[in-house]
């Protein structure tokens, strides 16, 4: 199929999310849409599946005009979409989720399910494109790598030529990504195109025919691999020269800050996620946990901050074992960047003002008594949103109104602001754009060389070896290994990550003289 | 299952305290206990039955059957309480060695049966004290009862499973017994035909009662308001509106609140049959219908396309719209569906037992339908089952009151909403509704 976007614009009250955006895919061409957050990818991609209407332009297919009204029509015209975040009913199989929406019927009224069939159908597609599935499986237990194939399958189950896939790296493994990888060059060999939405360079770099980068809604311009290189794609998604690497001195390690004992958590469901995992973070260090979302270190930071009371082992800040209280904790002077900023690291609807006391608001100067110091407080808010660069034309707009950038500068005004021991950034600049990740980065190097510990969880790679001190693995809730980033490698540390232990790693261990874990066989 | 490791079977592990598989230990261990718990309480209550038995063999339990429908014969089961304490004890000392036998893989929930149903008998023999007990009204009863709870956990799952909550149910109920009740009484005036009047009496009930579910999904998918505050404001509208009509008109005008009856239906050649001839095959249309639509039911959710798309809808909408599902469509669907089922619950209170309208007459029965819709696991069979439960309960409760037993009659009268507190607190273990009830769904 060939597609061809023409002229469009896309308007939302008080932006532009895609202005006079042209592209065109070719048949059986793997086409990558490179842009930070915000920049109009998924806006367009909404708009060629028939989720948005377009304010102007037009779409044209193998040449034809067309317009689509809902996601059936594209679903129709052969366009497949996978989502960044999954579109899957967690209680069905995955024989229902495929077939939901074009379901095999049979019976005397055309209405009974003919499960047998869809499954037959399954099976031949994902033995045809090495995409292997157990049909009867509930989606719910199958991991995220074999949910998102099911998400692919569901397109090729719909005659889809023209795959569109969101982010699809954002949820895998290293070694994932190369299956899915893999599977894209599958496709594309079939004859499939495939539109291949990212924000990661290298990934662009590596799988695509050619690469368009959009900007504030604007296409910047398309180049092919061969003509591009990281740093001129990197200065076409941002407009500007950005320094890829975190300048830092090396760490100067003092005593031990926190001190992790055996420590074992339930999640919400009473599952056990963090499994007797053992971790010390030192007193100017940054020590930075790399793991694949949903090995456990969502309940290890709750834990480390006392919002979720652990099942057994101990937590020790500065020697002292910590009460499972979020102020107890707060008051033993450790600061916390929550994993989600809107729902756990502010009051979206509450002022930029009263989000940065948020944690103090209690104490001498901003309380008197039960009373609070309105004026101390706006002094503070007016002082920290101009320290920390918060772009806002007043202290006392409502975080909501905020960028996510903004929004997270809040956070970190707030919990850099005030001396600590400990500072536990998890996902520091999920959804962030270049600019504000060099300087949250930036702060938290800082933060390190005031003398804090510093323990940063976060799923994205290259934050981690950017950061990292110490560079931790975290797998099924364990810390599986402890490397040094200058010594380790993307390929070990993502073997890591998927369960499985490189040989030689051993070697490279004892030669950086690294504080070892003791994991279990294997 | 155990905790012990076959020794030198992981030697790596072993010295290593910290790498123990607490992944797995623990998650076992909790089941364990778990298990273990449930096994003393089955055997403490078996020993406590047993404790009761002691005391109770002097005094009768006599359970009278009616052999068939008409005339007079009838056979008894005569024994004595200390005896269906005794049973009761063995079921529950049985149970219980299973579970302590078995340990966690035990799968206890379909033996909670065995365990309850000596118990309900003996208690209802120890409050009978010595009183012979007419069973086979008593199960007929619970039929009956059950009837309109389950019409209404029909109507619940419906909504439900597509992702709308419905706590109105009470609300449309009673406007559809207040409907049917002046359609009713107005046209067997005109016609004098009590199957016509019926029909559209119930029609109209049915009519006027799925607006109602209409409105509910219009408030709730077009404006967004929250569905239990939407649906308060129906119950408490329905309670405001059929309360002036009861009083304004019906009280001032008694033509137009005299209904025609639905009277039992006698089901040709099978309810001949012996004892259970008369307990369930000659109950009112009713019965049959809730029974019928049950089986429906349960083949259009689990078996067919449209229900495929209804539990998605419920579940993960987002993902029903994605591949080109009319989400909004199908919840208004379901909600018609729903508001016609209700109305039709709500024509059986006047129609099948009162034989007029009275102010509140539904009593909560569709907050109990709603309970019933959770114990069965919004899964149709299962909300029938616990329809069951609530009207033995009722059943039960009524012949006591009229025996005349010594327990005071609002204590008994309480049984069936206690049941429901014990039930929706979880007793029976946790169960998983549709994942986005209640959320509002938006279209692109």
């Amino acid at each position: 199929m060939r597609l061809e976007l023409r002229g469009i614009t896309k308007r939302f009250p008080g932006v532009i999310a895609n202005r006079d955006i042209n592209l065109v895919v070719e048949p059986g061409e793997i086409h990558a849409l490179l842009g930070e957050n915000g920049a109009g990818k998924t806006t367009l991609m909404n708009v060629l599946f028939g989720l948005y209407k377009p304010d102007e332009g037009e779409i044209l297919i193998d040449g034809k005009s067309v317009s689509f009204h809902d996601p059936g029509d594209a679903i129709a015209a052969g366009i497949g979409m996978v989502h960044q975040h999954f579109m899957l009913v967690p209680v069905f199989t995955v024989t229902e989720n495929v077939m939901l929406g074009v379901e095999s019927v049979r019976g005397p009224l055309g209405q009974q399910l003919d499960r047998p069939a869809a499954r037959r159908r399954i099976i031949e597609i994902s033995e045809a494109h090495n995409l292997r599935v157990d049909p009867d499986a509930r989606v719910e237990d199958l991991p995220v790598g074999v949910r998102q194939r099911v998400e692919i399958i569901k397109t090729l189950y719909r005659r889809s030529d023209l795959l569109v896939l969101d982010e699809p790296t954002s949820v895998l493994t290293p070694q994932e990504d190369e299956e899915l990888f893999e599977i894209m060059r599958s496709l594309k060999a079939s004859g499939t195109s495939i539109v291949f939405i990212t924000h990661k360079l290298n990934e662009a770099m590596g799988i695509a025919d050619r690469i368009t980068v959009l900007r504030a809604g604007r296409v910047i311009g398309t180049t092919t691999p061969e003509e591009a290189s990281l740093e001129k794609l990197a200065e076409m998604m941002v407009g500007r020269r950005v320094s890829l690497v975190v300048e830092k001195k090396p760490a100067k390690p003092g005593a031990t800050v926190l001190e992790v004992d055996d420590l074992v958590v339930r999640d919400d469901r009473g599952h056990v996620t963090v499994d007797g995992l053992d971790l010390q973070v030192r007193a100017g260090e940054i020590v930075a946990i790399a793991g694949v979302q949903g090995n456990g270190q969502t309940e290890l930071v709750e834990a480390i901050t006392g919002l979720r009371q652990p099942v057994g082992g101990t937590i020790r800040i500065q020697g002292k074992p910590v009460r499972h209280a979020p102020r107890a904790v707060l008051e033993a002077g450790v600061a916390h960047v929550p994993e989600d900023r809107l729902e756990d690291g502010c009051v979206p609807a509450f002022t930029i003002a009263e989000n940065l006391v948020l944690n103090t608001y209690y104490r001498k100067p901003f309380a008197n008594g039960p009373q609070l110091d309105r004026d101390a407080i706006e002094r503070e808010a007016t002082r920290l949103v101009q320290d920390f660069d918060i772009r806002t034309p007043s202290a006392f707009n409502p975080v909501s109104n905020l960028s996510g950038g903004n929004q997270q500068k809040v956070i970190v005004a707030r919990e850099f602001s005030r001396p600590v021991h400990l500072l536990v950034a998890a996902q520091p600049t999920r959804g962030l754009d270049v600019g504000s990740i060099e300087y949250i980065h930036r702060r938290i190097v800082g933060k390190r060389d005031e003398g804090a510990a510093v323990l940063v969880v976060s799923t994205e790679l290259d934050e981690v070896f950017a950061l990292a001190d110490r560079l931790a693995v975290m797998y099924q809730g364990k810390i599986v290994d402890v490397l040094d980033p200058a010594q380790a490698t993307t390929q070990q540390v993502g073997l890591l990550m998927g369960g499985s232990r490189p040989v030689g790693i051993v070697e490279a261990e004892a030669a950086g003289g690294l504080t070892h874990v003791v994991t279990s066989g294997g | 299952m155990t905790t012990t490791a076959a020794p030198g079977g992981e030697g790596v592990s072993a010295t290593t305290t910290s790498a123990r598989p607490h992944h797995e230990g623990l998650a076992a261990r909790r089941a364990l206990r778990n298990a273990r718990i449930r096994g003393a309480v089955f055997l403490a209550i078996g020993v406590y039955a047993f404790y009761l038995a002691s005391s109770a063999f002097s005094t009768p339990a006599s359970f009278l059957f009616r052999f068939f429908n008409t005339g007079q014969e009838r056979f008894e089961i005569a024994t004595s309480v200390g005896l269906l304490w005794l049973v009761s004890g063995l079921a529950s000392a049985l149970v219980g060695g299973l579970q302590l036998w078995r340990g966690a893989a035990f799968r206890w929930r379909p033996w909670l049966f065995v365990v309850i149903a000596p118990i309900v008998v003996a208690v209802f023999g120890a409050l009978l004290d010595g009183t012979t007990a007419n069973f086979t009204n008593v199960l007929r009863g619970s039929l009956e009862l059950a009837t309109p709870l389950t019409l209404g956990a029909m109507a619940g799952i419906l909504s439900e499973r597509s992702g709308m909550l419905n706590i109105a149910l009470n609300g449309k109920m009673l406007v559809g017994a207040c409907v049917s009740v002046i359609v009713g009484s107005v046209v067997l005036r005109f016609t004098g035909n009590v199957i016509v009047s019926t029909t559209i009496a119930i029609a109209a009930a049915m009519a006027v009662s799925g607006v109602l579910g209409l409105l509910l999904a219009w408030l709730g998918i077009r404006y967004k308001v929250d569905q239990i505050i939407a649906g308060t404001v129906i119950n408490i509208g329905a309670l405001g509106i059929t309360n002036f009509l009861f009083l304004r008109v019906l009280g001032r005008n008694p033509e137009f609140n005299t209904p025609p009856t639905v009277a039992a239906m006698q089901l040709p050649i099978l309810s001949d049959l012996p004892v259970v001839g008369p307990i369930l095959f000659s109950l009112r249309p009713y019965v049959y219908i809730a029974l019928v639509m049950m089986v429906v039911l349960t083949y259009f959710i689990y078996r067919t396309r449209w229900g495929l798309r209804l539990r998605a809808s419920g579940e993960k909408p987002a993902a029903a719209g994605t591949v080109g599902i009319n989400v909004i469509r199908i919840r208004y669907q379901a909600l018609l569906l729903a508001g016609l089922i209700c109305g039709l619950a709500g024509s059986y209170l006047p129609l099948a037992t009162a034989g007029s309208f009275q102010m509140d007459m539904v009593a909560g029965k569709g907050f109990i339908a709603l309970a019933a819709m959770i114990f069965g696991a919004w899964h149709p069979i299962g909300a029938f089952g616990a329809a069951l439960v609530f009207g033995f309960a009722d059943s039960a409760q009524a012949l006591l009151s009229v025996l005349g037993v010594a327990v005071p009659p609002q204590l008994l009268n309480s049984v069936p909403y206690v049941i429901t507190i014990v039930v929706v607190a979880g007793v029976v273990g946790r169960v998983r509704g549709p994942a986005s009830a209640g959320q509002p769904y938006e279209q692109g």
